[in-house]
């Protein structure tokens, strides 16, 4: 689902941000990618969110050589990526409904369909009711499963979630992360970039760790190793 | 891995995309309306300054178009007098005018012999008295041809006036027409500097919508970066602002004709006075239907234009980072 090859970034100014990294995360596999702030970590994302491009090596998605892709072929791609970002992005002054239902409306959906899709969504996320409250009126918990709803409301086959727990308390952040592995089970590919290394040492996946932009370990890291290497 | 699969462009169906676009369409259009009726005071003050920006060039248009009625009520007027040769009888003057009258240049042939001339001098220049005193009419039988509509500009008539000259019985004609011509050139002239204006006053609705739809782009900056995050095409985030401008242009033009109404309202009793003095029944005309079609039309172009200029140079500023 993402193969990195020998991907290296630097960004204009000189600073370097990815060296060397090479990893291929299988379609239908959930992982965690941690390391310090300013190891690299938001690069990363950025490389598969085609926000920013890499200067050497191959970054594939779903499939797609990055490199080949024109610009007006990136928001396809992205319609293929839910993203969550730990700070939401979400859109204060619309409802819960119109933020959750944005993506679907881009991709052009009818409007019963939207309503539908919606509802499904904010339940899965037990936030099913919610839907004509705006943002503001939420906790930090439920804004950040808005952010969660609107990701997978059109099924991405792949979802990248930024420091989702970052503003949450331990229990949140598991239930999130439960909520992850759900989607997980039903076949779409799971990335989560994070810090909280409690929280990675509880679960039983795959970890990344960048150090100083680089992959520590070899490419099919356990637990235990990357946890060694940090 | 290796092969690059298609990106599909949708999942829905074609006709499910087809239907859709139009219904993106007329709620992308209802939406910009939505947005500019929840801000009225900075929508209203900018098409304000759209509505007075348009009326200027409309107003000089309706200036040009009532000189131009005018003009043309005198244009017609141009006749040619063709003044016959001394000596020639009655019987070869009248096959002139046969012959005249055949002319597809000529609209109207009006004789006047010899004694109606003197009659109509003797009436009309107060020596009424002294022409008494001559023995012989000294005044030549005169053919007044009105030249057919086509014929009626200056050029036209300068030319039929050429071809009339060529007739035996005819010495020699004239056409009082300078007058008209230096009228015809002053109204060119305004014209002209009609056309000026309205260009320069057209880059300024341009600019005013060019910058009114850049802050609406800065005010929904974070909007646009969170679409583009999830996948909004260029073409989806342009199409809001797009609309924007063109209501922006369909509003100020609609304001623009109004304030030309009242300017010709408030004008044409003033107009009416003095043309009353010359005895002229005219009227100012104000825009006509198809006149107002056209003014709206072209202020949504302008909108339009306007804002796409504006959306092309600043969408892309704005990325996700």
């Amino acid at each position: 689902m993402i193969r990195f090859e020998q991907v290296s970034k630097v960004y204009t100014g000189g600073q370097k941000a990815l060296s060397d990294v090479s990893f291929h995360l299988k379609r239908g596999e959930m992982a965690f990618l941690t390391g310090h702030s300013g190891a690299g970590k938001s690069t990363l994302l950025k490389l598969i969110t085609v926000i920013e491009r890499a200067n050497g090596g191959k970054v594939s998605i779903n499939g797609h050589d990055i490199a080949k892709l024109r610009r007006a072929q990136v928001p396809y791609l992205r319609r293929d990526i839910g993203m969550i970002f730990q700070n939401h992005h979400l859109l204060m002054e619309k409802s819960v409904f119109d933020n959750v239902a944005l993506p679907l409306i881009i991709e052009g959906f009818s409007h019963g369909e939207i309503r539908k899709r919606v509802a499904g969504a904010l339940d899965m996320v037990g936030l099913y009711g919610k839907e004509r409250h705006h943002p503001i009126m939420l906790s930090g918990g439920e804004q950040q499963r808005v952010g969660i709803a609107r990701a997978i409301v059109n099924k991405p086959p792949l979802l990248l979630a930024d420091e989702p727990t970052g503003n949450l308390d331990p229990k949140l952040s598991m239930d999130i992360l439960r909520l992850f592995e759900t989607f997980n089970d039903s076949g779409t590919t799971v990335l989560i970039a994070t810090h909280d290394l409690g929280l990675i040492a509880r679960m039983k996946y795959r970890t990344l760790t960048l150090k100083q932009g680089r992959v520590l370990g070899a490419q099919e890291l356990d637990q235990s190793d990357s946890l060694g290497a940090y | 891995m290796n092969k690059q699969p298609q990106l599909t462009r949708s999942k829905l169906p074609i006709s499910g995309q087809i239907v859709m676009f139009f219904i993106r369409h007329i709620q992308h259009a209802m939406a910009s309306l939505g947005e500019l009726w929840r801000n009225p005071i900075s929508s209203l003050m900018t098409m304000a300054v759209l509505g007075v920006s348009l009326s200027l060039p409309a107003a000089l248009q309706v200036l040009v178009k009532n000189a131009e009625t005018i003009t043309q009520s005198w244009n017609s007027a141009a006749e040619i007098s063709l003044f016959v040769d001394e000596g020639r009888s009655e019987k070869s003057i009248q096959s002139l005018i046969a012959r005249l009258k055949v002319y597809p240049e000529v609209a109207e042939v009006n004789y006047i012999n010899r004694d109606q001339a003197l009659e109509e001098f003797q009436r009309l220049s107060g020596f009424g008295e002294a022409l008494s005193y001559l023995d012989v009419n000294p005044l030549p039988a005169v053919v007044m041809v009105t030249p057919s509509l086509k014929y009626s500009s200056a050029t036209g008539a300068r030319e039929l006036l050429r071809k009339l000259e060529q007739e035996a019985e005819v010495s020699f004609g004239r056409l009082d027409i300078e007058w008209l011509e230096r009228l015809q050139a002053v109204v060119r002239l305004l014209e002209r500097t009609v056309l000026a204006i309205a260009a320069l006053l057209v880059l300024a609705v341009v600019l005013v919508i060019g910058n009114t739809i850049r802050l609406a782009i800065m005010n929904r900056r974070t909007e646009i970066e969170v679409m583009k995050l999830v996948g909004a095409t260029e073409a989806f985030i342009r199409r809001p602002f797009l609309y924007t401008g063109i209501w922006f242009g369909i509003i100020g033009g609609i304001l623009a004709w109004v304030i030309i109404n009242l300017l010709v309202w408030y004008l044409d009793s003033a107009l009416a006075e003095l043309l009353g003095l010359y005895g002229s029944q005219l009227h100012m005309e104000s825009l006509t239907l198809t006149e107002l079609g056209q003014l709206v039309l072209l202020a949504s172009f302008l909108g339009w234009l306007g804002s796409y200029l504006s959306v092309r140079q600043h969408l892309r500023a704005i990325e996700p980072s």
